[in-house]
């Protein structure tokens, strides 16, 4: 009976050792879960330090299983407390994300607007343009430039769609200086008439 | 007492031996700098431009912070971080080679695009000039407003040495370049056909013969070259820059086309006073030109309910290459021409004389690539 009890108990022991010695799987994968997910929610593009820090964390706490995967004894408090943080730290990510995605995106519209405004007031100005000698020929040209800014002022909108509000905002900047440009030259084509 | 002082003494030994086994030295600071260099080789996209490199750094990285902490762990008699400082002094040294490397990788890719981006800024601004020269300011002219945005896009993104999207936008740009030299090459081609140059050659030398011949005026419309060519016995007694009609590089084929007719003419009338301040009138269309617009209209080439058109002019009224088929001349040079021409005064219009123009040179150049 004694032998028996002594038995039960270091078989208990040994159980619960090698309960302790479990890869710590479950937190593995809830980690990597939510990493993935604001991966797919494109933090890499909008909240890339973060993203970086917590890919490099994930690392570490996969790089200490190893470690401690070698060994006879192993110990994986430590890589649970990493993963731990791991989780909490892509937790808060993902809170935020949405709130720095929504930032690029209405700093796209906004520079949109911009060139919109811009388009508007070439053609205004080209409008208004006197269309006589010396000048006829720029204004017509002027006026299919202004087209070409047009054109491509839908596919800010495009960009948009796709949620690439990075890619937006610089296509954006980029029809607005071309209206920006052809109004300069209206005006300068209208003092030239002036003159 | 003896035994107390005694007590003391040894008790305040170990203090002193205590404090100074506790005194650990300080870590070596060269494992927050290396740290910061990985943030900062990563901030300047090791990943791709030197992902191995990067990998090995990152790797000694993680290996010399093991050794750190295995340091760490010591009792603070024990510890000795000299081959831990030297172990990251090394990694700082490899890691800062790196970022150079990098950074040198970086320049010469930024300047390998920056000369794509201004070779293209230089063909779209050749090609604008051309634009003007033909009136082009339709089709060609938009697709080039959008080739420069996309050179602004693309110049952006260099700036923020963003280099993977910028191979898409050139390329993009290169499309519409390549339309707009597609485009305006196709309004020159019967300029460089050999044969249609033989024709024009002819006339104008046949012209030019009779002027030596009867020692009288003739006037010569190279079209091409923007220029009217007065002849006066056979010699050139001025040349004068015109203006055609808004699609003048065509020859003219009904009204309302904008194009400058091409033929053998004479002046049939002189117009003192105009709307374009002087005109010669001449007699467009001669037979040649009827017989074009007869097989054109039965070609379905021609609009229906359109006529042949006529009242094509040499006139003042400045040579902005506007009008609606006429050739153009300032007033000043309208005086001179209108004084040398009389009714009967040979009027010879090519499109062009020689294949040596430089803008026909630059037009077979884009057939070339």
């Amino acid at each position: 009976m004694k032998g028996l009890t002594k038995n039960l108990v270091l078989v208990l022991a040994i159980a619960l050792v090698l309960a302790a010695c479990k890869q710590p799987t479950q937190q593995i994968n809830e980690a990597q879960a939510v990493i993935d997910e604001i991966a797919k929610a494109g933090a890499d593009k909008y909240a890339a330090a973060e993203f970086k820090t917590l890919g490099d964390d994930m690392k570490a706490a996969q790089d200490e299983i190893a470690v401690q995967d070698k060994k006879f004894l192993k110990k994986f408090g430590t890589a649970k407390d990493m993963l731990a943080k791991v989780k909490t730290d892509a937790e808060a990510l993902k809170a935020a994300l949405p709130g720095k995605i929504e930032a690029a995106k209405n700093a796209a519209i906004a520079i949109q607007t911009e060139a919109k405004t811009a388009i508007d007031e070439a053609k205004a100005l080209l409008e208004k343009a006197p269309k006589g000698k010396g000048t006829k020929k720029d204004i017509e040209a002027l006026q299919a430039d202004l087209a070409g800014a047009e054109t491509a002022f839908a596919e800010i909108q495009t960009a948009l769609d796709a949620t690439d509000y990075l890619g937006a905002a610089d296509k954006a900047k980029s029809v607005k200086e071309k209206a920006v440009a052809v109004a300069d030259q209206v005006k300068a084509a209208i003092e030239k008439k002036k003159k | 007492m003896k035994k107390r002082t005694r007590k003391g003494r040894v008790l305040l030994l170990g203090l002193v031996l205590l404090s100074y086994a506790c005194k650990t030295p300080p870590a070596p600071s060269e494992a927050a700098e290396a740290e910061a260099l990985e943030q900062a080789l990563w901030r300047a996209g090791a990943s791709v431009f030197s992902p191995e490199n990067y990998d090995l750094y990152k790797d000694g990285l993680k290996t010399a912070k093991e050794n750190l902490a295995r340091e760490k762990a010591k009792f603070g008699w024990f510890r000795n971080y000299g081959s831990i400082r030297s172990e990251f002094r090394d990694l700082l040294k490899k890691g800062t080679d790196l970022l150079q490397a990098i950074q040198n990788k970086k320049a010469v890719k930024s300047k390998a695009l920056e000369e794509q981006s201004l070779s293209l800024k230089s063909r779209v601004e050749r090609l604008k000039d051309m634009t003007l020269y033909f009136n082009e300011s339709g089709a060609v002219r938009k697709n080039l407003s959008q080739a420069e945005i996309k050179l602004t896009q693309a110049d952006l993104l260099i700036g923020k040495e963003q280099f993977e999207p910028v191979r898409d936008i050139l390329q993009g740009c290169r499309l519409y370049v390549k339309q707009a030299e597609e485009a305006i090459a196709s309004l020159l081609d019967r300029y460089l056909d050999k044969d249609q140059l033989e024709k024009w050659k002819r006339w104008a030398d046949e012209t030019i013969a009779e002027s030596q011949k009867r020692a009288a005026v003739a006037i010569l419309v190279n079209k091409l070259e923007r220029k009217l060519i007065l002849y006066r016995k056979g010699d050139v007694v001025a040349s004068y820059d015109i203006g055609l009609g808004r699609f003048g590089l065509s020859d003219k084929l009904y009204s309302g086309d904008e194009a400058t007719p091409e033929g053998r003419y004479q002046v049939i009338k002189k117009i003192p006073s105009s709307p374009f301040y002087k005109a010669l009138l001449i007699n467009y269309p001669n037979e040649e030109d009827k017989k074009a617009f007869a097989l054109a209209k039965k070609n379905g080439r021609v609009p229906s309910q359109v006529g042949i058109g006529g009242s094509i002019e040499i006139h003042g009224g400045g040579k902005d290459s506007l009008t609606k088929g006429c050739v153009g001349l300032e007033d000043g040079d309208m005086d001179d021409v209108y004084r040398l021409a009389e009714v009967g005064t040979p009027v010879t219009i090519v499109g062009a004389l020689s294949v040596e123009n430089s803008i026909l040179a630059e037009i077979k150049a884009f057939e070339k690539k």
